[in-house]
């Protein structure tokens, strides 16, 4: 009886201490994830994601990110990362659908072989069924963003504190990037329905080249009096162009306005100097750090968002800049802020 | 008149005219303002200084594909350091950089004896990425003081109501003019393209001719990155990208031929101002601006046929 008691006992104690040391290594289990992204080093809204994803990894220790992305704003390079980055079996991938046609294929694949996805930054944006079959969504709404900024100038014109739009130019610098097309969309919306034309304008990334076209633009449609850069470092040139044309491009209740995207130090500083009239800020921070919570959530205990994340936009004016301007140097720190204010 | 003729910008003059007879044609109010002009002018002086020292490169049978990539990183350089190195020192600097890229890019060509198209295709893309790392991706600004320092305004401001780049075009195209047309090393840097063994034969040391064409290559990108940012002193890290691409097109256009010994500064900058006056016009003309590009293409291969055919006309072997 005592032996059977005993064993009983070294058995009930063996179960439990293997349990235990299966919780504990179940609990220790390590992760990778892989952010495939195409804000590369050449674009310095990297430095949310990279630094949020830091956190992370401080917050999960058993989790290893990776952050890989392209620098040069090309769909077909950004599938061949994705490619890459999904042919080492990481548990997770967090990506932008820059553009869904050329995305579906690899990420159905990969989807398909267990390992997650979230998208982050820029959705697959079409309707639910046809859409990449990811877990979720995490990021700003880019339609929204050139739609709540188009909407924010107008409550402006209603109040006099600027001039109606009569013709509205979306300057972009990539032209096959769907984010920006959105958001570009979302403003012309807008600004139609007010009455004012629109085009979209296609001036690259190259400093030198993307002011020569807008400047011929400007001078080819002179009764431009919007200009929408849909990235926020792209936001001085444009600025500059206008100034040196003598358009006036400050913000005031005649000459050209100023609108632009990110929480960006030269965003935030435009603002603040009264050279741009609003950007946006998309929750970059959270862009990293959410979609790296979900892929451990979902590999860990199976959870799935039932919607999607939205992240932003939300509109950064005169009336809050400050309080980003001290957010973002507390994220970036003075020297980095200081360096990048291009004004 | 007969000289005239005979000069491998030749090609290049006659496509200036006709393109500026077009554009008068179909845009007159729009393209002969002194708004346009000023802008078209100050973007071309730019191209021009790269396509220039291009120019120089292909006369010599070879190519430099890393001159955008070197344009940005002088800019970049000249920015980064100026806290530390105050606006000469950073000049030197950046100006010093962009040298040793030509260097090296030359020794690796004369005496690797690789094909210069692969060792500054390699150049283009180490440089890029050195821009990359240097810059962490973020743009850089000047201070206020740099803007406002003499040799800044100098180089990037304006004299006269009109942009000191072009003067700078100017006092550096006659250099490279008298350079190339009266003095031993222009018929040196010809006849190495021309013929290298021929060249070597009458005691020409051709490899020191090419070292001295990329190196000058190199430095034109490098002093072109400066002009630039001396006028709009903000990094950014795609700077001088695809630079490269209209730098060879403008030489190209201009009468210089990729099987080297023939070409002209003259005609560098006329192709550098029909490539950013084509930019200008498509878009005032309503045009996508991707068109652009297209066009840059097929001007480029028109340019080489009727420079090709020109000079079989005027007797020249090509």
């Amino acid at each position: 009886m005592n032996f059977k008691k005993s064993m009983l006992l070294s058995a009930l104690l063996s179960a439990t201490a293997i349990g235990g040391v299966a919780h504990a290594q179940d609990s220790e289990k390590q992760y990778r994830f892989v952010m495939v992204s195409h804000i590369g080093s050449n674009d310095p809204n990297m430095g949310w994601l990279t630094k949020s994803m830091e956190e992370f990894e401080k917050r999960y220790p058993n989790v290893k990110t990776e952050y890989i992305s392209t620098n040069n704003y090309s769909v077909q390079e950004h599938v061949r990362l994705l490619e890459q980055a999904i042919s080492t079996n990481p548990d997770g991938i967090a990506v932008p659908i820059v553009s869904s046609d050329a995305f579906e294929g690899p990420l159905r694949k990969a989807i398909e072989a267990g390992i997650p996805v979230v998208a982050f930054n820029i959705p697959d944006g079409r309707p639910e069924g046809e859409r990449i079959p990811y877990l979720t969504y995490v990021g700003g709404d880019e339609y929204l963003t050139g739609k709540k900024l188009g909407e924010y100038a107008l409550q402006k014109v209603e109040a006099g504190e600027i001039p109606k739009p009569t013709h509205v130019v979306c300057a972009s610098h990539d032209s096959a990037h769907q984010g920006l097309k959105a958001r570009c969309a979302g403003m012309k919306e807008v600004m139609e329905k007010a009455g004012a034309k629109f085009d979209e304008l296609f001036i690259g990334a190259e400093p030198a080249t993307a002011r020569n076209t807008l400047q011929s633009f400007l001078q080819a449609n002179t009764d431009t009096n919007y200009i929408f850069t849909v990235a926020g470092w792209s936001s001085p040139w444009a600025w500059g162009v206008a100034n040196e044309m003598k358009l006036d491009p400050d913000v005031d209740d005649k000459g050209v306005t100023v609108l632009t995207v990110d929480e960006g130090p030269v965003s935030i500083e435009g603002v603040r100097a009264g050279h741009i009239l609003a950007t946006n800020s998309q929750g970059f921070w959270l862009q990293g750090y959410a979609p790296m919570e979900w892929l451990y959530w979902n590999k860990r205990f199976g959870l799935a968002p039932q919607s999607d994340i939205l992240t932003g936009p939300v509109i950064i004016n005169k009336d809050n800049a400050d309080k980003w301007a001290e957010l973002v140097r507390g994220v970036f720190g003075d020297k980095a802020y200081d360096e990048q204010n291009t004004w | 008149m007969k000289q005239l003729v005979r000069s491998q910008g030749f090609g290049a003059i006659i496509g200036v005219a006709v393109m500026l007879a077009v554009f008068t044609v179909i845009d007159f109010s729009g393209w002969w303002t002194v708004q346009t002009l000023a802008n078209v002018t100050q973007f071309t002086s730019i191209l021009a200084f790269v396509a220039m020292g291009q120019a120089l490169v292909i006369m010599t049978k070879e190519i430099d594909l890393s001159v955008g990539s070197v344009y940005g990183l002088a800019g970049v350089a000249f920015i980064t350091m100026e806290p530390a190195l105050g606006v000469f020192g950073s000049l030197f600097l950046a100006l010093a950089i962009a040298a040793l890229v030509g260097f090296l890019q030359s020794i690796a060509v004369v005496k690797g004896q690789l094909p210069s198209m692969i060792v500054t295709l390699g150049g283009l893309f180490a440089a890029r990425g050195v821009i990359y790392v240097w810059t962490g991706g973020s743009v850089h600004n000047f201070s206020p003081a740099a803007r406002n320092h003499p040799l800044t305004r100098l180089l990037g401001g304006e004299l006269f109501g009109i942009e000191a780049a072009i003067f700078w075009l100017v006092a550096v195209a006659a250099i490279l003019g008298i350079l190339l047309w009266a003095t031993p090393f222009g018929n040196r840097l010809l006849a190495t393209g021309g013929s290298r063994e021929s060249a070597e034969s009458r005691g020409v040391r051709t490899d020191r001719i090419k070292v001295a064409a990329f190196v000058l290559c190199s430095l034109m990108a490098g002093f072109a990155g400066i002009l630039t940012l001396c006028n709009q002193p903000q990094t950014h890290v795609t700077l001088g990208e695809n630079m490269e691409l209209e730098a060879i097109s403008a030489a190209v256009i201009g009468g210089c031929l990729l099987s080297g010994g023939r070409g002209s500064i003259l005609g560098a900058i006329l192709g550098a101002l029909i490539v950013v006056s084509f930019r200008y016009e498509l878009i005032a003309l309503g045009a996508p601006s991707s068109w652009y590009i297209t066009f840059v293409g097929v001007v480029l291969i028109v340019a080489v046929i009727f420079n090709q055919k020109l000079a079989r006309f005027l007797g020249h072997s090509v």
